[in-house]
């Protein structure tokens, strides 16, 4: 018996190694991708090789993966290889937006060549969530009018131009009115720097760039569909109303508790679902997606502090359509490095041209997607579907406005459809 | 047969009934395998590692990764490691527990004290060179308690660390004394260690004429013994190392420190547990110092065995030195589970 | 033993030293592909030079980094290897030719051989203008010049 022993050792050995020769062989062979900006090579495609490509302007064999997502491009374990991805699941969110997207030649460049995005977006009224704050401490005797003296993080923006530039971060637990306190407690959440008010599905995505660049045409945000994974991993500016309304008119607020109370589903059928019973609109603004008559600075602030949503936008009907005296602004595309092509390119639902002429806002921000007609109307291609669109000018038509008056309440006399 | 070079390591002939595993354990022999395991996988090692905080990280993430069979060699060395920690303490239990450390082996009880240490040294150097978040608590603290020592303590400081901070002065010197300084050192004493073995007439067993078993077993039978335990402690040791992967975190950044459960080394684990109890120099220096210090005199302060009950368990004529020893066992597993309780 | 068959004793003995070899050898296999693995990624074969009109008809330039002598001649652009085709020093472009400093290879302008040890002229590098008037070397396509 004994001197059978070495032989059942020599073979124990051998099976360990092959045991250990066959495991190493099922390790997924490793996928090497040396991005072009970092020089570095990283792994990540050994796992995510089906993935989409997040947008034709950051492409995986020039970005790679850890440029903007960082974690640990060498490791073939799933565990170590994401600990230190920024942001999680969301490289966008604002607590780390700086370091994923920012750069002087990415999204934190100067404003006069209009990529200072993180700047603006961090800046803006949806970010600071600066409005609501005044408008429930001056409700609550907190403070003796309505201008903004606190966001949710404080912010210094010393070249505001909208004589606010700085806010204090507002602290609930300082607040000596129970009321602010509560709203504290329940209302933070609905803003683009907030924690999602769920994690998992969606949600997750529904903070910092991507809470409006990763739009969502999926009705249930509570779970991301494996199968069509892909579609969560996608950057764009063709944006539909249904990106918006994921936070916009997703419930109602209880003045009483204050609390907000959510809707649990996405409304499919905007006609009827979206809009609050009691809303008025017309045609176009059902139609149309928000993104096609609001601009960029309006949805991502222009760099100052503001108070209230309506100190930054400024869109109305006769931006588009101008009043019964005058025709709405132009701009005659006459410099080939115009924002507005830069746009189109990003976007491309219209074949923009030099010599071209389009609409501008009162703040000359290019409608990019407009064009006018020679026979003196109007074409529009909605940024998100590329559907086009035609339409006249106020002037010359029958309508029998005010001129003084142009707030969309009164338009909506005549112009508002019926449900 | 003629004996070879193998053979001739050993003396020709032991008794027989110290020569079985339920006497030794085997300890002694599985820690010298290990060490040759460790110094094998170690080399491996030095081919991909690069000891600079910036690429010690990427480096273990290549080797561990992308190298083929580079993950079974980091395990292996790392699982090699904390066995020759346990199998250090397996012998030198043995060795209280039957008494053989009477006198003439009390030296060698001493180099194998020596033997001990360094083991640990190397371990916690070795933990170190991962330069992860995972260790960078344990450095930190580690090295704080260095600088807790009065009167030496900043100069012995500046001297391990090679500067105010942990940083790439402190990872080359401990790349210098894990894979030079403690493994040469090392290299020597077992040297020394078996060989003084020989000197002192191999195992202890009681003189010729107190023997109540006069059987021998040759230098052959315990090499084919030798061999057949490397083999099967081989394979446990591969087939460990292909299931279960030695940690390993991200890299330490200066900006994004991970707060996790800082934890030491498990085998430091009962120092951690005393420190928590106040003055950083009493528990986690003078303490441990202490316990090292009287585990090390037990040849010296306590009566000696009885000739006549020397190669068996538990001789009745060193009873106090086995209870000592067994209490300070017993003592640094409760601390361990201690600190191993989660927070509360 | 008078007899052809094994006895058992050394049946075993000899199976277990035949399992051990493979053992050994599957470890020698693992240990090939340990240390033969590459970790850096190879140099670059593809050298930008810049616009093309930087260097003119009749110019000679030495691109240290390839290594690589540029000339421009009527027949257009041409690259010389500068790494010695003996052991790979890079040989110093001097009026009347090329010398290596390492073995005293020579060669002459054209970079054939006129004294050894090198046996083989240095080679020639591939060259190409881009679309937008950037002269590139590649070192991955070679010819002996």
């Amino acid at each position: 018996m004994r001197r059978y022993f070495l032989l059942a050792a020599s073979f124990s050995l051998l099976l360990g190694l092959l045991i250990s020769a066959w495991q190493e062989k099922r390790l997924p062979k490793p996928i090497a991708l040396t991005p072009t900006l970092t020089g570095q090579v990283e792994y990540c495609l050994t796992c995510h090789l089906d993935l989409a490509e997040i947008s034709s302007s950051h492409p995986v064999k020039t970005f790679g993966c850890v440029l903007c997502h960082g974690g640990e491009r060498l490791a073939l374990d799933a565990n170590l290889a994401h600990s230190t991805m920024r942001g999680g699941k969301n490289p966008s969110d604002f607590s780390v937006v700086q370091a994923s997207c920012g750069g002087d030649n990415c999204h934190s460049g100067t404003a006069e060549s209009y990529r200072n995005h993180i700047q603006r977006a961090t800046t803006s009224i949806q970010a600071t969530y600066a409005g609501a704050i005044a408008n429930i401490r001056y409700t609550f005797g907190a403070q003796p009018d309505l201008k903004a003296r606190m966001g949710v993080f404080a912010v210094q923006v010393p070249q505001s131009t909208s004589g606010i530039t700085e806010l204090a971060a507002f602290n609930p637990t300082q607040e000596t009115n129970p009321f602010v306190q509560v709203f504290g407690q329940n209302c933070l959440t609905c803003h683009l720097s907030a924690q999602p008010v769920q994690t998992g599905g969606r949600y997750d995505h529904f903070s910092g760039c991507s809470a409006c660049h990763t739009p969502t045409q999926s009705t249930d945000l509570t779970s991301v569909d494996t199968s069509t994974a892909t579609d969560v991993h996608k950057l764009t500016t063709a944006i539909s109303y249904t990106q918006c309304d994921t936070c916009h008119n997703r419930g109602n607020y209880n003045l009483r508790s204050i609390t907000f109370e959510p809707r649990q589903d996405l409304p499919a059928d905007r006609l009827h679902d979206y809009y609050q019973p009691i809303a008025q609109f017309t045609s176009c603004e059902w139609k149309l997606d928000c993104i096609d008559c609001h601009t960029r600075t309006e949805a991502m602030g222009d760099g100052n502090l503001y108070s209230v949503k309506k100190d930054i936008q400024y869109i109305q009907c006769k931006t588009c359509h101008g009043t019964l005296t005058d025709l709405p602004q132009t701009r005659t595309l006459t410099d080939p490095n115009d924002l507005a092509f830069r746009q189109a390119t990003l976007n491309p639902v219209i074949d923009l041209k030099l010599g071209d002429s389009i609409l501008v806002t009162e703040k000359d921000e290019p409608l990019w997607n407009t064009r006018v007609l020679p026979d003196g109307t109007y074409e529009m291609f909605a940024k998100a579907d590329g559907q086009r669109y035609v339409f006249r000018p106020v002037k010359g038509s029958t309508c029998t406005q005010d001129p003084a008056k142009q707030d969309s309440g009164s338009c909506h006399q005549c112009h508002s459809v019926q449900r | 047969m003629r004996p070879s070079f193998f053979h001739h390591l050993h003396p020709p002939t032991i008794p027989e009934r110290q020569a079985r595993f339920r006497y030794t354990l085997a300890a002694g022999g599985l820690a010298v395998f290990l060490m040759l395991v460790l110094l094998v996988t170690g080399i491996l090692e030095m081919f991909y590692y690069i000891p600079t905080p910036t690429e010690a990280g990427t480096s273990i993430q290549t080797l561990t990764f992308l190298i083929p069979y580079g993950g079974l060699v980091r395990n292996l060395h790392y699982w090699s490691a904390q066995f020759l920690v346990i199998v250090s303490v397996v012998h030198l239990l043995r060795v209280i527990l039957t008494g053989s450390y009477a006198p003439p082996r009390r030296l060698n009880y001493l180099l194998g004290m020596g033997l001990l240490v360094l083991a640990i040294l190397l371990d916690f150097t070795g933990y170190v060179l991962r330069w992860d978040e995972g260790i960078r608590w344990a450095l930190v603290t580690g090295t704080n308690l260095v600088k807790s020592i009065p009167l030496a303590g900043n100069a012995l400081y500046r001297m391990i660390v090679g500067g105010t901070q942990p940083g790439q002065a402190t990872l080359i010197r401990f790349y210098s004394w894990h894979i030079f300084g403690l493994a040469l050192a090392a290299g020597i004493l077992v040297t020394w260690h078996i060989f003084r073995v020989r000197r002192d007439g191999g195992i202890a067993v009681p003189p010729p004429l107190l023997r109540e078993d006069q059987r021998r077993v040759t230098r052959f039978e315990l090499v084919r013994r030798e061999i057949l335990a490397m083999l099967f402690a081989a394979t446990a040791l591969i087939l460990l190392s292909t299931f279960a992967p030695a940690p390993l975190a991200a890299p330490i950044t200066a900006s994004a420190p991970i707060f996790e459960t800082a934890r030491a080394p498990w085998f430091f684990l009962w120092v951690q547990q005393m420190l928590k109890l106040g003055n950083p120099f009493l528990w986690g220096v003078a303490v441990p110092l202490m316990v090292l210090a009287f585990l090390s005199l037990i040849p010296y302060i306590f009566p000696k065995p009885a000739k006549h009950e020397l190669g068996r368990w538990f001789p009745k004529s060193n009873r106090l030195a086995q209870a000592v020893a067994l209490f300070i066992l017993l003592a640094i597993i409760t601390l361990t589970l201690l600190a191993l309780l989660p927070a509360s | 033993m008078s007899r052809s068959t094994l006895s058992r004793r050394d049946f075993l003995k000899l199976s277990s030293a035949a399992i051990l070899t493979a053992c050994g050898l599957l470890g020698l296999e693992g240990l090939f592909r340990f240390l033969t693995t590459q970790t850096e990624p190879p140099p670059p074969t593809d050298f930008d030079l810049g616009s093309a009109s930087n260097y003119p008809p009749g110019s000679r330039t030495v691109h240290p980094d390839i290594p690589a002598l540029l000339v421009h001649t009527q027949s257009g652009f041409s690259a010389i290897s500068l790494a010695c085709t003996h052991l790979g020093c890079t040989v110093e472009s001097k009026p009347e030719g090329f010398t290596c400093p390492c073995h005293g290879s020579r060669f002459d302008l054209q970079g054939k051989v006129t004294r050894g040890p090198a046996q083989k002229p240095l080679n020639s590098l591939r060259t190409g203008i881009t679309s937008d008037g950037k002269l590139h070397i590649y070192t991955n396509r070679i010819t002996p010049s």
